[in-house]
């Protein structure tokens, strides 16, 4: 009877999106209220300073954090894939941070990062005076940071998805190609990895979605700041909902992140789709 | 603990309201019973609030406050959700001009017979009387006052740059900051990073160069005044401000340095005077620091107000309209107004409450002659930082460019002033 819970998540889920959608066409503030200004909403977001930054930022945070993670957790499968002792214990710490709330990363790294109590400290404590890593506090650079939370809270996720690949490619071919003279790189280059591809997608979708919705560990590591310099689509929804009282516009952003989350799931659904229907018949 | 003993008392009040219906009708008559929400759950806030539940119990009352710990954008999603399922609370924290746009949302409590029978509305100051009848009628109570825009100066670093003379205008204060810079205080700003922290910068800057451009700019968003001259030096004054501020703060809250700031490594504080509160709990003295008015060029005290307030939601039980009647009494009472203000540092509402006696600290003085003062020369202005000037999102609006111009240099004075006039535009 798996359909009933399918059903009933299914219903909660468009019924609730739907609701949000109706409101973003609305003129609610305050509470919600019926009535239609047809675009209005979503062209004051479009224009606010805030979506635009928030915008950017969520491009570049997205782009590279989903690629520095898979980079890093790829590393550490290959790493922990060499049938090293106490993979288990590794293994277990690589995965421990994604068990740690985001808050909680968020609110750890901004006393690591800040210059005046973190890691930049502790190096002019040390004797070098002139080492700077004031990221937190610089315009440019706080996106950043937000990359460094993120990659070490999930790239334990990436790496556990990736050993799982690594141990499913099948020995005789590695086996025959040692026995054709072919070196460890080449072996990982030519036969290992490209078997990787079906997990890399399922990785970076994954992250991807969880780039779009980031909400807490922005909130907990710079709240967006300095100034507005690390706004993302989530930090303005809730901010035009809750904190300026503006139900409507809220929900116009909100349907503009669902739009950014339907463009990265229905290419990737439309790619399952056809690797499915080349599977059957082959 | 004021936690345990807040718990203790929703205990107490839930077990007393599943009592209250056989009891009520035993009695015949309403016994006063009050349902309230705010934000305040521990330290001072949530001390002052106990006690004042303690006076409505020794009144005869039922008090049954849910604190909604963390900000006050928490509490309102609470109190939309209660407005939204029909069943209000009594009466709830609420300040400024949301006060006029949540009555649009729900009924709210004619207070004008309570009020006048107090005699209240001549011992508050007018504009912020207006708050809190905003269709004409009161339906809503302010309970304590705050100013923004205090000066704290540490002893230490008032010692280091060898001055003894309280700043009163913006030349006094910048020349007394490069004075503690010579001398060897490292940030002659403290501050902490969050937006109502670099609003209020701004806020302090205007209000003390030209509180009638304040006035016209920021609380009644004219045109002309958001292009004056007047912000631009305003904008100017904040840059100075900034360069003095420790850039290492992040987004950290202003509590974070007061022991830097009382240690002399930083020397001076444009905080609310709730910041008095906090270095008290923290276990500083009253020597450590000198609270003064902010700085005003005019040499007239300027006093950015920030008040907090009860608004009442009508309800249709006979023990909640009691209650409510019974709460803005209390809430009116020179004596209670003493009290709470002399745990959370702030001062009373009303103008003719005596503050010479103990109890009372000199800040609290100083703030109390400042608001007095400012009444008289019509220096007494609605700060924006603290929503009090206008609604949140019109307030979050000019904070956005106003902490982003604190954290970026490369913008220029006459820049910021250009973006929050289009700020105000897109916003309203």
């Amino acid at each position: 009877m798996i359909w009933v819970p399918l059903l009933l998540s299914a219903a909660h889920l468009i019924s609730f999106s739907l609701w949000t959608i109706w409101i973003s066409f609305t003129p609610s503030t305050l509470i919600p209220v019926s009535g239609w200004v047809g675009l209005r909403n979503y062209s004051a977001v479009l224009a606010s300073r805030n979506w635009q930054i928030a915008f950017d930022n969520l491009l570049l945070f997205g782009g590279a954090f989903v690629v520095l993670s898979a980079a890093t957790g790829l590393i550490l499968a290959i790493l922990l894939d060499q049938r090293i002792r106490g993979e288990n214990v590794l293994r277990s710490i690589f995965l421990y941070p994604l068990a740690v709330s985001f808050v909680v990363t968020g609110t750890v790294w901004s006393w690591l990062l800040n210059p005046g109590l973190g890691i930049q400290k502790l190096v002019h404590d040390l004797g070098w005076t002139s080492f700077r890593f004031d990221w937190l506090i610089d315009r440019d650079m706080a996106i950043w940071t937000i990359v460094i939370a993120a990659i070490w809270q999930s790239s334990g996720f990436a790496m556990a998805l990736f050993l799982a690949g690594l141990r499913s490619v099948d020995a005789d071919i590695i086996k025959a190609a040692q026995i054709d003279g072919a070196g460890p790189v080449r072996i990982y280059r030519r036969i290992i990895l490209p078997s990787l591809w079906p997990i890399t997608i399922t990785v970076a979708v994954i992250q991807l979605q969880f780039a779009i919705s980031t909400f807490d560990l922005v909130r907990a590591l710079t709240n967006g700041g300095p100034g507005i310099a690390t706004q993302l689509p989530a930090l303005v929804v809730y901010d035009l909902m809750f904190q300026r009282s503006l139900l409507g516009r809220g929900a116009a952003a909100a349907v503009l992140m669902l739009l950014i989350l339907l463009a990265v799931l229905l290419p990737y659904a439309a790619w399952r789709y056809i690797q499915r229907r080349r599977a059957a018949h082959a | 603990m004021p936690i345990t003993t807040t718990r203790r008392r929703l205990l107490a009040g839930s077990v007393a309201t599943l009592a209250l219906p056989a009891f009520a009708r035993a009695q015949g008559a309403a016994k006063p019973r009050l349902t309230a929400i705010s934000q305040w759950s521990a330290g001072s806030d949530g001390a002052a609030i106990t006690a004042l539940g303690k006076k409505f119990e020794e009144k005869g009352g039922v008090w049954q406050h849910s604190p909604v710990p963390g900000f006050t954008t928490e509490m309102m999603n609470k109190l939309r959700a209660q407005i939204m399922a029909g069943d209000p609370p009594a009466c709830s924290q609420l300040k400024g001009p949301e006060i006029a746009a949540w009555s649009k949302i729900a009924p709210t409590v004619d207070l004008d017979a309570v009020v006048a029978a107090a005699g209240y509305e001549k011992v508050v100051a007018p504009d912020l009387a207006k708050l809190h009848k905003p269709a004409g009628k009161w339906i809503a109570l302010p309970l304590q006052i705050y100013s923004t825009n205090m000066l704290f100066l540490s002893k230490r670093a008032m010692d280091k740059a060898k001055a003894d003379k309280v700043p009163v205008t913006w030349a006094d204060f910048n020349d007394l900051a490069e004075k503690m810079k010579s001398g060897g205080v490292n940030h002659p700003i403290a501050n902490g990073g969050t937006r109502p922290d670099d609003g209020q910068k701004f806020e302090a800057a205007l209000a003390g160069i030209s509180p009638a451009a304040y006035r016209a700019a920021i609380m009644n968003l004219d045109e002309k005044a958001l292009k004056g001259p007047e912000i631009k030096a305003a904008f100017a004054q904040v840059r100075k401000i900034a360069d003095w501020m420790d850039p290492n703060v992040g987004a950290q809250h202003f509590s974070t340095n007061l022991k830097r700031f009382v240690d002399g490594d930083m020397g001076m504080m444009i905080m609310g005077g709730w910041a008095q509160g906090v270095l008290r709990n923290a276990g500083f003295k009253f020597e450590d620091f000198v609270i003064a008015p902010g700085p005003s060029d005019n040499s007239k005290p300027v006093f950015l107000l920030n008040a907090d307030a009860f608004i009442f939601w009508q309800r249709k039980e006979p023990d909640l309209q009691a209650g409510q009647t019974l709460m803005a009494q209390l809430v009116m009472d020179p004596a209670i107004q003493t009290m709470y203000s002399q745990i959370t540092g702030s001062i009373p509402v009303r103008t003719d409450v005596d503050l010479s006696g103990e109890g009372w600290s000199e800040g609290q003085r100083t703030t109390a002659k400042a608001l007095k003062d400012a009444i008289a020369s019509n220096q007494a202005v609605l700060s924006m930082a603290h929503n009090m000037a206008q609604e949140n999102g019109m307030t979050a609006a000019m904070i956005d460019v106003i902490t982003e111009y604190v954290k970026n240099k490369s913008i220029k004075p006459e820049q910021a002033a250009t973006r929050l006039a289009e700020a105000v535009e897109g916003a309203r």
